[in-house]
């Protein structure tokens, strides 16, 4: 290939750092020359960044006649689509950086929520070079009939962490933004930087559309990944969730130690919080030195960290998911992950965290906290190298922001119907909108829907010859304000008297805590003062006792990637083979597990049966994920109920589930086929899992997506307040009112999808039914049925207790096996 | 008066009504809280689409309440319209032909904070409007509740619920009456409102209603006339 002028510059650059074009970026390059789009996938730290954005330099240089670079900066170029906020400051400033390096008159900006609104207008008078911004703003930026002129020079969108939008209503918004760009200009290029995925080639026409072939780059650079586990010392036999970890504390602390900085990843906020505490309690003088970042931890905070570890300046961060993303702390030598991993991705994109200088490898170094989760990281490992990663499904047509869309199209000048719904099913989610949802949505906006046509007032969406606008100025107003808000119903701002805010709690937690008494939150003890108008006003508390936070939200089920993987390791298990150290570890208990009752291969469905003073237990292990596993309980429980009216308690956890009942009837293995067969269980789930207040629940967000919840801003005028209604509300009145409307399938929909999994609750069942069930009579609880049982026992007993009580019986289980 | 509770209160009768109301028979009154009248003609003017159908039927519920109890009198204690924008033609048509029905009920009331924005209803409903306090028997109506009085009141304003937790995850949220020696906080009338949970503070007795039927919570302090 010969080098292009404008490449000559970029390559001299290169030199001059030191830096060597990897063959992955010089391909983008090729590529993007050609006018192609793409995706380009690797881990974090490889160089995407510059992969897309010097070629986009490139082609401007070529451009000027003559090789003069002009002194002026051009108009609007390229948009940078990044997920996280957080990230726009550092990929402006990485953008910068090459720009200015080649000497390049470019004007590079960032556009966010929190950009002043001075700032916002003069960008939207002049707009940069290249702009750097959210799936939001850029939602916003549409809906002003000016940009279609300002954008009209636009060669180039490039959307960052893909996969991280890809499966939610953001990535769906973009690929709305994405359709619209693209009938503008059909010849713009889209460029997405994803990390590695199951599926990158939907991933791939998701961000391209339906109309045009994109190219996928592989930028793995075979980059080296490790994964360490901390052994505890004693392993108890009868594994159960949460305990074990606490006694690793003084392992973990002795490992940031031994590094410059270290990033403490948990799964969930509580754990964050409690690990953070835990570890001044062993080495109390690192209150300077140690920081605690969660997505609920008051932003400023938060910056404050990330600043923090940018420099290197702190020796650790305890964190969740918050920090799984983007922003290059290259002085990060390790990561600690506590718990489960969860998903072979997660497990991958945080040990990438470390290891970002080139060669480097990334450590990720494992802490159990449940004696089966080192199955896990042993399973992780295996998929890893293999690189059998999780899958990420885009959303299939969302109403709600088809909606939100449709206004935005009709505030930036309106629009046509028949031309709209072409670049409507142009986007890959939508492809298969059907007519019918298509004339609801617009009925929706234009009338609100079948009961309001009585109402003449009602014009939010106004047709005047085909052409769909928006007059009123005060709808145009809330539905700027309203795009991209984040929903934060029950949200507590917690505060120091003198005003200072740490962040937000939710109510249902807060609501129980009594004034004057103490909690930990955002690393601080905390005394309750009172709470006032949604927010809760704290002191500092001098010492003594608190409780830990919990945040809704839930634990994520372990990913069927992970799932598979894992019953390959208790495969090899059964055969005898412990290959590595976490297997031989933990072979006691899998030994036991076998001698007591058996180590089910893949092709076998275990069932135990075991009575206690509770009752008859039925121990059941679908290997579904703690979700599915629910749904399953349920449908199961049901079903039983349906034969022999009975009353079942149940729990479940990511490998099984459990019912208990005070009868002593037995179910054979024929029945257990009939229960578990796969006919009608949708319908049978909809009956069982009180589906209606989980939409109710899950209504919140469709609402709020569809316009029907304004939310105000602070200082919002005293009118804004009479509009606000609850997603609840919205929900019983619809229900009773206007039962077919579609936002209610919808958000039944989504319970089903992403709360119940129904998708893989049915094909659990198909491969059930081809499984050989193996149906035993324990007489004690064996390894597997124990976290079962201790999680049944906890929804009875208050905290403290259950723990007495659990790690007495798993003391006397031990003992009755040792003889 | 099917499926209400009776209470004795500043040594007075009163019932209950699952209708969201307080009636007192001795007076033939009948106390209201938050009805917010046409509050959704203010969301569609913001482009929020909802049906009016609420106010229907909160009117028609409203009609049902007063031929059943014979209520000769009304006391609406504050936000009887929701807003400026809820007075349409729509609403002016419903609450006239409401009237019509009734044409010689005594109507009062207490204005509420969103009576201040919206304006008194319209004059021909011959609706009596007072500012809050307004003193009835021995004990102040008024719309805001002010824990700092002596005097005992009726009050709405706060449109308290109640969250009851059942087994595992369920839960339900339900409006309630919440009562003291010196007050009676009312549930929202309207059906398009939204609930403030509350717990009861000692001395307190909750009452939930969920439409059709009021149930007392346990209290140390009861108010439930004993049968």
């Amino acid at each position: 290939m010969k080098a292009t002028d404008g490449q000559e510059q970029v390559e001299e650059f290169f030199k001059a750092q030191k830096w060597k074009a990897f063959p992955f970026q010089k391909k983008t390059w090729k590529a993007y020359s050609e006018g192609k789009s793409g995706l380009i996938h690797a881990p974090t730290g490889t160089g995407k960044t510059y992969a897309i954005w010097a070629p986009a330099l490139i082609e401007w240089i070529n451009e000027q006649q003559g090789n003069r670079i002009p002194k002026r900066a051009p108009k609007l170029r390229v948009l940078w689509i990044t997920p996280l906020r957080a990230l726009v400051e550092d990929t402006t400033r990485s953008l910068q950086e090459l720009a200015e390096g080649i000497d390049l008159p470019w004007h590079i900006q960032s556009r966010t929520g929190d950009t002043k609104s001075s700032m916002k207008a003069t960008q939207r008078k002049k707009f940069p070079s290249c702009l750097v911004t959210t799936p939001e703003s850029l939602s916003v930026l549409l809906s002003y009939p000016e940009t279609k002129e300002a954008f009209s020079d636009l060669k180039t969108i490039v959307v960052d962490e893909w996969h991280e939008l890809l499966s939610s209503k953001r990535g769906t918004q973009t690929e709305l933004c994405l359709a619209r760009l693209r009938k503008w200009n059909p010849k713009l290029k889209s460029w997405g930087l994803s990390a590695t995925l199951g599926n990158l080639d939907t991933a791939l026409t998701t961000l391209t559309g339906t109309n045009e072939n994109g190219l996928l780059i592989n930028g793995d650079l075979k980059k080296k990944f490790v994964v360490q586990t901390i052994i505890p010392k004693d392993m108890e036999k009868f594994p159960w969730s949460g305990h074990l970890g606490g006694r690793l504390v003084e392992e973990v602390a002795c490992q940031i130690e031994q590094a410059g900085t270290t990033l403490v990843f948990t799964n969930v906020r509580s754990q964050t919080e409690y690990w953070y505490h835990a570890l001044l309690s062993v080495r109390p003088k690192w209150k300077e030195k140690i920081g605690i970042h969660h997505g609920s931890v008051d932003r400023k905070d938060r910056t404050e960290v990330e600043n923090r570890l940018r420099t290197g300046s702190i020796k650790a961060v305890v964190c969740t998911s918050s920090l799984d993303l983007g922003v290059d702390f290259s002085p990060v030598e390790q990561v600690i992950q506590i718990g489960g991993p969860k998903g072979v991705a997660r497990l991958l994109q945080r040990a990438g965290r470390c290891g970002h200088q080139p060669g480097a490898v990334s450590k990720v170094i494992c802490v159990p906290t449940q004696a089966m989760e080192l199955v896990e990281y042993a399973a992780a490992r295996d998929a890893m190298e293999k690189r059998k990663i999780e899958d990420r499904i885009p959303l299939r047509a969302p109403l709600d922001l088809l909606a939100q869309h449709l206004i935005t199209l009709a505030l930036a000048g309106g629009f046509q119907e028949k031309e709209t719904l072409e670049e409507i099913r142009s986007a890959w989610s939508y492809r298969h909108l059907t007519d019918e949802e298509w004339s609801w949505t617009l009925d929706f906006i234009i009338r609100g829907g079948k009961t309001l046509r009585a109402y003449d007032q009602f014009k939010r969406v106004i047709v005047t010859k085909g052409l769909h606008h928006v007059e009123s100025k005060i709808i145009g107003r809330f539905h700027r304000m309203s795009i991209g808000t984040i929903t934060s119903d029950s949200a507590i701002t917690v505060k120091f008297k003198t005003g200072k805010n740490l962040g937000t709690i939710e109510e249902s937690f807060i609501s129980r805590i009594k004034p004057k008494s103490n909690f930990f939150f955002a690393g601080r003890l905390l005394k309750l003062e009172r709470i006032r108008d949604l927010t809760a006003i704290v002191s500092q508390a001098k010492s003594g006792k608190g409780i830990f936070p919990v945040w809704g939200g839930g634990k994520s089920p372990l990913s069927s990637e992970l799932t598979k993987a894992v019953r390959h390791q208790l495969e090899k298990a059964k055969d005898g083979h412990y290959q590595n150290k976490e297997m031989k570890a933990i072979a006691p208990t899998l030994r036991l597990q076998e001698t007591g009752s058996t180590l089910p291969s893949a092709d076998q469905f275990l069932i135990e049966c075991t009575d206690t003073r509770e009752g008859r237990n039925w121990f059941l292990y679908p290997f579904a994920g703690r979700l599915a596993n629910e749904g399953l309980a349920a449908l199961v429980s049901f079903r039983l109920s349906k034969i022999t009216p009975m009353t079942l308690s149940m729990s479940f956890n990511d490998y099984g589930f459990h019912l208990c009942s005070n009868t002593d009837i037995d179910i054979d293995q024929n029945q257990w086929a009939e229960l578990f067969s796969p006919d009608q269980v949708v319908d049978e789930l909809l009956d069982c899992m009180n589906l209606s207040e989980m939409s109710k629940r899950q209504f919140r967000e469709v609402a709020r997506v569809a316009g029907l919840i304004f939310q105000g801003y602070p200082g919002a005028q005293k009118s804004a307040r009479q509009v606000q209604a609850s997603g609840g509300l919205f929900f019983d009145v619809f229900t009773k009112y206007d039962p077919e409307n579609l936002l209610l399938t919808q958000s039944r929909r989504e319970v089903l999808e992403r709360q119940l999994e129904v998708n893989r609750i049915t094909e659990k069942l198909q491969e059930i039914k081809k499984q050989k069930f193996i149906l035993n009579y324990p007489k004690r609880l064996t390894p597997f049925a124990f976290p079962l049982w201790a999680e049944s026992q906890r929804t009875q007993v208050s905290t403290e207790s259950w723990s007495d009580r659990v790690s007495q019986m798993a003391k006397e289980l031990e003992k009755l096996h040792e003889r | 008066m099917s499926n209400s509770v009776e209470i004795i209160w500043q040594n007075e009768t009163f019932h209950l009504l699952p209708e969201k109301a307080i009636y007192w028979e001795r007076e033939k009154t009948l106390f209201i809280a938050d009805p917010h009248f046409g509050k959704s003609a203010a969301f569609r003017k913001h482009g929020i689409p909802v049906t009016e159908k609420t106010t229907e039927d909160d009117i028609y519920r409203l009609s049902r309440l007063i031929q059943e109890t014979g209520s000769l009198r009304i006391v609406f204690l504050g936000d009887f319209i929701h807003a400026k924008q809820s007075k349409t033609q729509v609403l002016r048509n419903l609450l006239f032909l409401w009237r019509e029905e009734f044409p010689s009920i005594d109507l009062h009331l207490i204005r509420g904070n969103h009576d201040l924005g919206a304006g008194d209803p319209w004059s021909e409903l011959n609706i009596h409007c007072h500012d809050e306090p307004w003193t009835i028997f021995k004990w102040e109506c008024r719309h805001h509740p002010n824990s700092n009085l002596s005097v005992p009141y009726f009050a709405g304003h706060l449109h308290p619920g109640y969250i009851l937790k059942g087994k595992g995850r369920a839960q339900l949220r339900t409006a309630c009456f919440q009562i003291g020696m010196g007050h009676i906080i009312f549930p929202a009338f309207g059906s398009f409102t939204g609930l403030k949970n509350i717990k009861p503070e000692s001395g307190e007795q909750l009452f939930l209603t969920n439409g059709e039927k009021v149930i007392a919570l346990p209290s140390s302090k009861s108010f439930l006339r004993k049968q």
